[in-house]
């Protein structure tokens, strides 16, 4: 394997705008709002980004093509601005350019933004994409929640796990997403709620209820990284820096549906090995303190774990029923709400998690912050559990 | 019959699966040089890289792999509820499908249906078999 980025890029500082249905608000509005914030924390001026990344997936909604639109939203100073997208984990590989960007000695500070004004879609999920012949034959009309509730028929049926079991560890995810979505002002969702609302909630996809699928919001949310000098000389001391970053995308194999078993993420699982040997993560369960998982539904939640291993295999449901993500266990998952809570506006995502752990690190969470958490792990979905981007980076103090 | 019935469809990997369906025979590929059997169409084999892919024609049969029922379609012009499964036929390969006229559980044995429509050659579906 390469030798990595494993130290070489720091968070100099983060921004997010408040997540929701932000009708009076367009796309730059909440750009402007998330990185107003994230210069402050830096306490650069813009004038220093040398690069930008934008990201963000339903273009023809949200900002349009190019890199031109953060451009004159944040007035950046004539620099290099790529637009990027892959699904929703969109956000995360923005976050990729501008590291690979420092990290590469190209830039010495960069900025990463991600947006998307999904309300404004209209629809209660995505939109669908486009079709063609193959899709014709793979498509089957399934929604978003169609795929991945697939995912919970295949893992209780090879564990052996009762569907009443699943039901009530899918709905522990979501009861304990929406207790630290409360906790959090910039939240989309701030409502308690209690098990038995969410195992009797709407049928949405077999299993799949009302409250097992994340919302729709509108929000926005960036970085500025640097080399770790730079950081220091700006009064860091011990920066927080990026210790890894893995993308893995789906080839094939799994839409073949040929030696996948549809119980869990082929890419999460190769992402992860790989992010932890880069981050010389030896033991997850016990070294990584919280976790930002890509909840767009509670069963990915649920089997991510495992995937990430942080759960033994089969074991996840019973570790969840546990309280071994909550605020209070082990490995606090979605402290900050989630996409279950917090929202999901995609382009924007994957930056929210990046923001919820450097939050926490930094000791600045708030009502919800966490014991002195070290070292946090963000995991960016974008697709369907048959063919999909998977990103795993993980963030803690250099030299840590 | 529809002008999208009679134009040829699909591009040259998917086009033979699509002539086959509108005589209602579902068809996988099969790799001459392993016996590797696929879906859905590609120029390759997965097994063993190699191109000698041919057409064969599938049983039809299989058992359902995972299923679940959809409340909430992704677009209003498809009525609900309607199942989606994975479907898994027993030359090997699994497909994504929707089963219809009856209720199914994992396990259960499934045969091919052919769903007609206006806008393209039928679509697969699968169906509870009487023969099991
Ligand atoms: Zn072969």
């Amino acid at each position: 394997m390469a030798r990595g980025i494993r130290d070489s890029v720091a968070i100099l500082g983060m921004g997010c705008s408040k997540f929701g249905e932000r009708w009076h608000d367009g796309p730059e509005d909440l750009l402007v709002e998330a990185f107003r914030e994230c210069l402050e924390d830096a306490g650069i001026g813009r004038d220093r980004i040398d690069a930008a990344w934008l990201a963000t997936a339903i273009e023809e909604v949200s900002v349009g093509k190019s890199g031109i639109p953060l451009a004159e939203a944040l007035r950046l100073p004539y620099i290099p601005v790529t637009r990027v997208e892959n699904f929703c984990a969109s956000g995360t590989e923005s976050f990729r350019g501008a590291v690979y960007a420092v990290a590469s000695g190209a830039a010495d500070i960069a900025l990463a933004a991600g947006v998307e004004k999904l309300k404004d879609t209209g629809y209660g999920g995505l939109p669908q994409r486009s079709r063609g012949a193959l899709n014709d034959m793979v498509w089957a009309n399934f929604s978003a929640p169609g795929s991945f509730a697939q995912l919970a028929a295949a893992y209780r049926t090879k564990h052996s796990v009762l569907p009443e079991d699943l039901k009530r560890a899918m709905a522990q995810v979501s009861v304990k997403s929406h207790a630290n979505g409360a906790k959090n002002p910039k939240a989309h969702l701030r409502n308690e709620i209690s098990i038995d609302k969410a195992v009797n909630a709407p049928m949405v996809a077999d299993p799949l209820g009302l409250f097992d699928c994340c919302g729709v919001s509108d929000g926005a949310a960036c970085a500025i990284v640097c080399r770790p000098e730079i950081a220091r000389e700006l009064g860091r001391e011990n920066p927080i820096t990026v210790k890894a970053l893995q993308v893995s995308v789906s080839n094939g194999s799994e839409a073949g549906h040929n030696s996948w078993d549809g119980s869990h993420f082929v890419t999460a699982r190769i992402a992860s090995r790989r992010a932890y040997e880069e981050a010389g993560v030896r033991d997850p369960r016990a070294e990584v303190d919280m976790v930002e998982a890509h909840d767009c539904f509670s069963i990915t939640e649920l089997v991510t774990m495992e995937d990430l291993g942080l759960s033994r295999e089969g074991e996840g449901w019973r570790d969840v029923l546990d309280g071994v993500y909550d605020a209070e266990g082990d490995t606090p998952c979605q402290i900050d709400g989630g996409l279950k809570c917090f929202g999901h506006p995609i382009g924007a995502s994957g930056l929210r998690m990046l923001y919820e752990v450097y939050l926490q690190l930094e000791g600045r969470a708030g009502e919800r912050q966490l014991d002195t958490p070290r070292l946090g792990l963000t995991h960016n979905l974008g697709g369907a559990p048959h063919r999909n981007v998977c990103s795993v980076a993980i963030v803690g103090r250099e030299g840590g | 019959m529809s002008k999208a019935a009679r134009e040829t469809w699909g591009d040259p990997t998917t086009a033979a699966f699509w002539e086959a369906a509108r005589e209602h025979r579902l068809v996988l590929q099969r790799c001459a040089d392993c016996g590797h059997w696929q879906f859905y169409p590609r120029p390759f084999c997965l097994e063993c890289g190699s191109s000698a892919l041919s057409w064969k024609e599938a049983s039809g049969r299989g058992r359902v792999y995972s299923s679940s029922e959809t409340h909430m379609a992704p677009s209003p012009d498809i009525e609900t509820p309607y199942v989606v499964a994975v479907v898994e036929l027993d030359e090997g390969p699994k497909l994504m499908t929707n089963i219809v006229n009856g209720r199914c559980r994992i396990g259960d044995r499934v045969r091919v249906r052919w769903r007609e429509r206006e806008e393209g050659p039928p679509i697969p579906d699968f169906e509870p078999d009487p023969e099991g």
